[in-house]
């Protein structure tokens, strides 16, 4: 049984593609050197070579954009790897363990709960100021941030599965317990984590960008969206492109995984499909 | 989804971070388009004192907004460096340079009333020695004794002649405090200025206003506001609005844009003492090798990293020395813009070293341009941006663990931290220190002579490479006239404000 296609995922599928096709195309091809800085070039007007014109150093916005958009893409892939690889088992465990093993489960979202109360960007300054800023620091801090999300979602999801009767039978046939998280429990729950990644992944857009913005983020002259943004704030007055191109393109970057994961969301969830099959 | 609210919330922060400030409250006298004549002044100012006693707390707040306008000296610098009587109206040398008799001004009063008089002299210079609790005090190590001859005549005598003596005295050092006026110097300054204090609203302003029984020339403007705020964009906007009259000093150079229009605001620009330095580590491989330090300088187009880092404001200056010093001479051709030269230098060789920087606006623009430009001769320079000031302090100039650096010395007259070969330079050269030591005793011309020389030694070591002179950039509304061009002095000079 498939679900609908609906706009958002078709919309949210072009807007990321987007984004990962120019970060893939940026590994080979630029269309100028983006770090090179060239006086010459200073605030070039679009055109004549430069696309989208050049910044203050003389470098071209376009190709910045491109490897920003890399750039954005690695905090996103490696910050909600982080969050998925720790949360999900975390969340699983808590799901599955009830009665005798109850305080487990307690512990594991109380612990949960605190790092939830802790600002992720607080977090990442304070990294950042330890150890260095850069885009280690800023994948590592936004995934920590992001691991109870992930934790919280899949203990909901375990739990449904764990009532079902197939679990119940494979259990009563006597499967070892990590048998049955990885052969019944994680399958099952997949599409909520899909989803769940999706929506993460807007958020650490978000999260890199604003902390590339503050400095903390990806180091100089390593192009990222947020620092393009800082980079135009001066000038925000006398040449407005500068700050129009990188807030649009972390704009829809965002809105397209966010859409994307609503999209899924409507195309995986099976009650949704009932309700449309029943109209 | 909380998440994403946290962080949209984040982004409305920066939003409004640059959209509000000029909330600030205007004197309705100083927003006016009338010609009036205007009775009062704001004046914009991104760090606030977090006292008024300057004796005890160190940083540049308090003096700027104190010294000159509040408190006076026996002796003040004028624009171009050079130094001028104030509180004494002349002094006489000894022939051995060791004794200077100050004669002062006859009917000066401090603010609570008391009579300024060499008692008063002997008490401020004293009180340097016992009281203050600056590192900077050690300038004044060089005074043996300070006496005084009858009322108006305080002589000081000096353990070893000394240049920088003068120069000290028209420092906050050398400020004159009442005898009876130092009871409460943090929130209650007692000074024989043409200002005093009006009110201080703590977190806003300190308004300063016209000291009735001055005894010079009252000040044209009898109120200055000295308004803080928090963030540049705030203070631009507040001067776009007229919510103030004058930025003190501009701290995006890009931004001037938004002050172009020649029938509202004036653009100030003059030099202060800072030099942006870009260091290398002479300690340790692979800048102890002279040739690598010399083909960095030849590596750099510094005419090109001023236009795109700093909007082409500021000056090239190629040795520590600022414009405004006497012994300042252009030393920006001792290493040209010369690819070539810097590549023949390495010997083809190639390096990738670390550039920790502070995460100030000119030293992450900076840095960006430097690298660019080394990675054409064969240097990979990996920039690493350091909370400023702590984190910087601590790893880049306490521990020395860097290969490059980018910072702004301000310190007036600093040549001679290149001398402290434990200072984070690593630099070593003896002969300089024995430069610098004998232009401190020499006459002023062997003075001015040997420090010339010292410059250029510097320069020719390629003890660092010079990136630019920073420059002082002010912006008023148009009609205000007399305000400081350089900043080389460590006040804001208000006595000369006038509003046309």
């Amino acid at each position: 049984m498939r679900g609908r296609i609906n706009a958002g995922l078709v919309i949210g599928g072009v807007l990321v593609g987007l984004v990962v096709l120019l970060a893939l195309l940026s590994f080979g091809w630029t269309p100028r050197d983006p770090v090179l800085v060239d006086a010459a070039a200073k605030l070039h007007e679009p055109g004549g070579g430069y696309l989208l014109g050049a910044d203050k150093f003389g470098r071209d916005t376009f190709s910045q954009l491109m490897v920003g958009a890399r750039t954005t893409l690695y905090v996103g892939v490696v910050a909600v790897g982080i969050a998925a690889i720790i949360g999900t088992p975390l969340g699983i465990i808590a799901g599955m363990t009830s009665g005798r093993l109850g305080w487990l489960s307690e512990l594991i979202m109380r612990v949960n709960d605190l790092v939830f109360a802790f600002p992720a960007l607080l977090l990442a300054i304070m990294l950042g100021a330890v150890y260095g800023a850069g885009t280690l620091t800023a994948m590592i801090a936004i995934g920590v941030a992001t691991v109870p999300a992930f934790a919280r979602v899949s203990r909901a999801a375990t739990m449904q599965v764990m009532v079902t009767d197939y679990v119940l039978a494979a259990r009563a046939a006597g499967r070892r317990r990590t048998a049955v998280a990885l052969r019944h429990v994680l399958p099952n729950i997949s599409s909520v984590l899909i989803v769940q990644a999706s929506v993460s992944f807007a958020i650490a857009i978000l999260a890199e960008a604003a902390l590339s913005f503050l400095g903390f983020g990806t180091r100089p002259p390593i192009p990222s969206w947020g620092r393009m943004l800082q980079e135009s704030q001066e000038l925000l007055f006398s040449t407005p492109r500068l700050a129009l191109w990188p807030g649009l393109a972390i704009a829809l970057a965002v809105l397209g995984f966010n859409l994307l994961g609503d999209g899924l969301r409507d195309y995986l969830d099976p009650k949704l499909r009932r309700i449309r099959a029943e109209r | 989804m909380r998440r994403v609210g946290t962080w949209i919330a984040v982004g409305g922060l920066l939003l409004s971070m640059s959209a509000c400030g000029g909330g600030g409250g205007s004197d309705p006298e100083s927003t006016g388009e009338q010609p009036a004549k205007a009775e009062a002044l704001s004046v914009g100012f991104v760090a606030e004192p977090a006292n008024l006693d300057f004796t005890a707390t160190e940083g540049a707040a308090i003096p700027q907004a104190l010294l000159v306008n509040v408190y006076e000296g026996l002796v003040k610098l004028d624009q171009d460096g050079k130094i001028q009587p104030l509180l004494a109206e002349k002094w006489e040398v000894s022939e051995d340079r060791k004794t200077y008799t100050f004669t002062l001004r006859q009917g000066v009063t401090f603010t609570n009333g008391a009579p300024f008089t060499a008692d008063d002299v002997v008490f401020s210079l004293d009180r340097v020695k016992s009281d203050w609790k600056l590192k900077i005090k050690s300038q004044l190590d060089m005074i043996k004794d300070v006496e005084k001859k009858d009322d108006t005549t305080a002589v000081v005598t000096l353990d070893r002649p000394s240049n920088g003596f003068l120069y000290t005295m028209a420092t906050r050092l050398g400020a004159m405090f009442s005898r009876t006026g130092v009871a409460d110097l943090a929130n209650q300054p007692v000074g024989t200025g043409p200002y005093k204090l009006g009110e201080w609203r703590r977190g806003d302003s300190i308004r300063l206003d016209a000291n009735p029984s001055y005894w010079g020339t009252k000040p044209a403007i009898p109120g200055v506001t000295l308004k803080y705020f928090k963030d540049a964009t705030a203070m631009n906007n507040a001067q776009l609005t007229g919510g103030i009259d004058v930025i003190s000093s501009v701290q995006a150079p890009e931004s001037l844009q938004q002050f172009a229009d020649p029938n509202r605001f004036e653009t100030i620009e003059g030099s202060t003492n800072g030099e942006v330095v870009l260091s290398m580590n002479n300690a340790r491989p692979p800048f102890n090798d002279k040739k690598v330090r010399q083909a960095v300088r030849h590596a750099i187009d510094h005419k090109a990293l001023l236009d795109t880092a700093w909007a082409g404001r500021g000056q090239l200056i190629g040795s520590m020395v600022p414009p405004t010093d006497p012994w300042y001479e252009d030393r920006t051709g001792d290493y040209p813009y010369d690819v070539a030269k810097a590549k023949e230098l390495l010997g083809g060789k190639t390096y990738t070293v670390k550039m920790r920087i502070p995460n100030l606006p000119y030293a992450v623009a900076g840095a960006q341009v430097v690298k660019s430009q080394l990675a054409q001769v064969g240097i990979t320079a990996d920039i690493e941006p350091l909370e400023f000031p702590a984190r910087w302090l601590d790893l880049v100039f306490t521990k020395g663990d860097y290969d490059l650096s980018i910072i702004n010395h301000v310190e007036p007259r600093d040549m001679s931290i290149f001398a402290n070969k434990t200072y984070y330079f690593g630099y070593d050269n003896p002969e300089y220190g024995k430069l610098l030591a004998s232009a401190d005793q020499g006459s002023e011309q062997e003075q001015v002579d040997d420090l010339k020389q010292a410059a250029k030694l510097l320069s020719e070591d390629a003890a660092a490479d010079w990136l630019f002179g920073f420059p002082n950039l002010i912006v008023a509304k148009k009609g205000i006239t007399g305000l400081p061009k350089n900043a080389i002095s460590e006040s804001f000079d208000f006595t000369g404000l006038a509003q046309q």
